[in-house]
């Protein structure tokens, strides 16, 4: 782990200090029912989608998303050519960021990037690289920054959809949008779109149960051209539950495609009213 | 912490059953890797170093723009450690960028410059990159070895041998015998050798090709441990130089081997032993 | 390993030849190169283990280390993974060259080892909240020719197996204090869950396994898998900028349990088969 010497980070040794106040409940938490999701959703419903391009100023595209309680922030800069590099590429890159804010999750994040983040960074620019028209802007280098503000669950999908939606609002050129979801498993539930707990839940196997499924997939797609863009899974599931899985996340995806859409279309409504 | 134990023996036998003057076993293999230019495994003992050389090639990078290489050619080292290569048992956190391994890096370039033709590679630059996989006494002297070995299966012509020995002086307070062949340094010495209050000296030299004459030049010359006084250096100087003979010998004998076993054709098969 | 370039009709050629299920060196498509592993060969770690596989050589060490547990998980043990691109293997790797490589195999064998179904954590507990194992899995990757997620994840799996784990004959908190007791004897590690990792590389319409370097820079996209012996798959991640079609990410599921599964049985058997020979086994390490 990089120190960071200009920040103060906290003593080393601190934890946080729910650990020790859930102790006492941690032994009524045996069983969860999962007949009735805590926010009222039925097993195959994902949580509202709000989308908004343009906030910020500064950022040739930007998007803000929220899934629930989970927000994140996207911005995109214009194709800018390396200093540093020798050799002239036939094809544009991608390079991608991937941040939690320190104050995002449960356990306070430090600044700089740790190894979850930069995987996640990895899986983002996989998700994206099929859409984006990488020989439009051949040896150049566009910036996809992505931050995490609250992390609720399924952050990883809700910071692809963002991406993709900054991409185009920056006008990069596409084929298509893509679009993401989560799905976690646990035992015979499929439960869309998981919250943190529900996620920490899915992350765990129960301790008497070995043939046990239970894991967390998020799927990116291309909807426009049924084609898979990223897939990530982390758990213990058998292949036909997984195949399962991923014709839900699939269907899924093709109908979310519709609110990125509606986005874009808004955002240049208002762009052209203005102007008249 | 290492307990020393008494060094001295009856029989001047150190605590492995060596002498004074007696190397460890070292097996060599050459052409390891088919991917690289050329590739060396050496184990003297316990340590165990790989080195692969990669070359001569266009220089990359920020060597690449520098005047200097118009006339002759760079040579780029890099000494890294395996991060579980350690036998004092704990692991090493980095495996190179910190300060030793630098140092010992700059220390193998010196050496290396010094046998090879610069001259005939000018705008080149070869790379030599060595992998210590464990760790247990002059390991150093055993990568300047391995990579002279790996410089010959990549075929680069080379003055001379670089040979490294070390030779540690081990301060033990109840030596009476000034003559004891113990007490005048002993070659070849392993980490808990290394360890005991003492000075370790290593040694890179190019030994002359007739073995009458112990004597060779000596390239690079670094020195460990506590202090030592210049009266007995000309005495450790010759040990050493007389150690790096014995293992120019070795290792000669299993080049030709290896460098016979490749060229003969498969119809004659001779018997080396 | 950007540094093998191919000409367009070489990468046609190879194109033809998986149609035709007839690769480059004569392979069919779900065939593996030949591999050499042999365990045990660094005596200063409490494991160790060396795959060559084609031009692929991978080092594995295992060191065994007491520590404290994570104070939110005090039952559980620590698994660490490091890997190191040596400069051996190709010169971009010098320095910091080989970093992204390096997190990138060590963020999947993370993955593949997550669940408590494969590693169960609670094992290397020794007294909750006071001491633990931690166990240190240092890969070094030597040669790079292709097909390095497998080889990593084979050589991982042995070098578990033969890690020997010093036995705990008494720990008692003496007021407040830990007090351990270790003995001579060993315990080896229960590999029979193991995950092992399998690559299938999307070139053209078909799928490959085990691919070479040049096959590689022929692929547009590769899907990363982690099997485990009983059948289900613990890490799934896709490599590469290409996209998949959604049945052709199930068959290549379904391929990849199958020889997964098969690897697996093959492994164990091999290792078991090295076990017999004892400890008057000869070590051979880098010299054969």
């Amino acid at each position: 782990m990089p120190v960071d010497q200009r920040r103060i980070n906290g003593p080393e040794v601190s934890v946080p200090y729910h650990i020790y106040s859930d102790f006492n409940k941690k032994s009524d938490k045996v069983k969860h029912d999962f007949s009735k999701r805590s926010d009222k959703r039925i097993d195959s419903e994902i949580r509202k989608i709000f989308l908004k391009t343009g906030i910020v100023s500064q950022a040739k595209g930007s998007a803000y998303i929220e899934m629930g309680n989970t927000k994140v922030v996207c911005s995109v800069f214009d194709p800018r050519e390396l200093s540093n590099k020798n050799g002239y590429c036939m094809q544009g890159e991608i390079y991608c960021e991937f941040k939690f804010a320190p104050f995002s999750c449960q356990k306070r994040k430090i600044h700089q990037q740790n190894a979850e983040e930069k995987q996640y960074s990895l899986i983002l620019q996989r998700a994206l690289e099929p859409a984006v028209c990488l020989h439009e802007f051949p040896n150049f280098q566009v910036d996809v920054y992505v931050m995490v503000l609250d992390n609720a669950g399924s952050s990883l999908a809700a910071a692809i959809m963002a991406a993709s939606t900054a991409l185009a609002n920056a006008g990069v050129p596409m084929f298509g949008l893509v679009t993401a979801s989560t799905i976690g498993i646990y035992g015979n539930h499929y439960l869309m779109d998981p919250t943190d707990t529900e996620e920490a839940i899915c992350n765990t196997q129960p301790d008497n149960e070995d043939d046990f499924n239970h894991g967390i997939i998020t799927l990116a797609s291309l909807p426009q051209h049924n084609q898979i863009s990223e897939v990530f899974l982390i758990g213990s599931i058998d292949t036909n539950t997984i195949k399962q899985a991923t014709e839900i996340l699939t269907a899924a995806n093709k109908d979310i495609c519709p609110v990125l859409q509606q986005c874009l279309v808004k955002t240049i409504m208002k762009l052209h009213n203005e102007k008249k | 912490m290492i307990e020393v134990e008494n060094i001295e023996d009856q029989n001047g036998l150190r605590p492995d059953g060596r002498r004074a003057l007696e190397l460890r076993q070292i097996r060599v293999k050459m052409g390891v890797f088919g991917q690289a230019d050329g590739s060396a495994y050496i184990e003297q003992g316990n340590t165990k170093i790989l080195v692969t050389v990669y070359g001569p090639h266009q220089p990359r990078g920020s060597t690449g723009r520098s005047t200097s290489n118009i006339t002759k050619g760079i040579v780029n080292c890099q000494y890294s450690m395996a991060v579980f290569s350690l036998s004092s048992g704990e692991r090493k956190r980095k495996p190179r960028g910190d300060r030793k391994s630098q140092e010992r890096s700059l220390q193998l370039k010196h050496a290396m410059e010094a046998i090879i033709h610069l001259e005939i590679y000018p705008r080149s630059q070869i790379d030599i990159y060595v992998e210590a996989l464990q760790v247990d006494g002059s390991e150093y002297c055993a990568s300047v070895n391995a990579a002279t070995l790996a410089l010959i299966d990549a075929g680069i012509p080379i003055k001379n041998y670089a040979i490294g020995c070390t030779v540690t002086l081990i301060n033990n307070p109840s030596l009476e015998d000034e003559d004891n062949a113990l007490g005048k340094g002993v070659l070849d010495a392993n980490y808990v050798e290394e360890c005991t209050p003492g000075v370790t000296l290593s040694v890179v030299a190019l030994p002359n090709n007739d073995s009458t004459s112990k004597d060779g030049l000596i390239v690079v010359a670094q020195g460990a441990g506590q202090r030592l006084h210049l009266s007995q250096f000309e005495s450790l100087k010759a040990r050493v130089l007389y150690g790096c003979q014995d293992i120019r010998t070795i290792l000669d004998y299993a080049v030709r081997e290896y460098l016979t076993e490749q060229s003969l054709p498969s119809l004659f098969h001779v018997a080396l032993n | 390993m950007a540094e093998t370039v191919l000409s367009s009709g070489e990468k046609i050629f190879i194109l033809h030849g998986i149609d035709a299920d007839f690769r480059n060196d004569g392979r069919r498509r779900c065939e593996y190169r030949s591999m050499e592993i042999e365990t045990k060969l660094m005596p200063q770690t409490h494991g160790s283990a060396r795959l060559h596989i084609g031009n692929t050589d991978i080092l594995v060490g295992i060191k065994v280390e007491l520590d404290i547990p994570h104070a939110d998980k005090p039952n559980e043990g620590k698994l660490e993974f490091f890997v190191d691109c040596s400069a051996t293997a190709t010169p971009a790797f010098e320095g910091k060259g080989g970093d992204d490589l390096a997190t990138e195999i060590s963020n999947v064998l993370i993955a593949a080892y997550q669940t408590r179904n494969a590693f169960d954590l609670k094992t290397l507990c020794i007294l909750p909240h006071k001491k633990c194992w931690k166990i240190y899995v240092d890969v070094l990757i030597l040669q790079c020719g292709g097909n390095l997620f497998d080889a990593v994840g084979i050589a991982v799996k042995a070098a578990l197996n033969s890690t020997e784990i010093p036995k705990i004959t008494a720990a008692t908190l003496d007021g407040g204090e830990p007090d351990i007791e270790l003995s001579d004897d060993c315990i080896q590690l229960d590999t029979s869950n193991y995950p092992i990792i399998i690559t299938l590389c999307k070139i053209g319409d078909n799928y490959i396994v085990d691919p070479t370097l040049e096959e590689e820079v022929c692929s547009t996209s590769s899907i990363v898998m982690s099997v485990l012996p009983n059948g289900k798959i613990s890490s799934v991640v896709k490599l590469g900028c290409g996209s998949i079609q959604f049945n052709t990410f199930t068959k290549m599921l379904q391929m990849g349990e199958i020889i997964g599964l098969k690897l697996n049985k093959t492994l164990m058997d091999v290792l078991k088969e090295e076990n017999q020979f004892g400890r008057q086994r000869r070590i051979f390490g880098f010299l054969k």
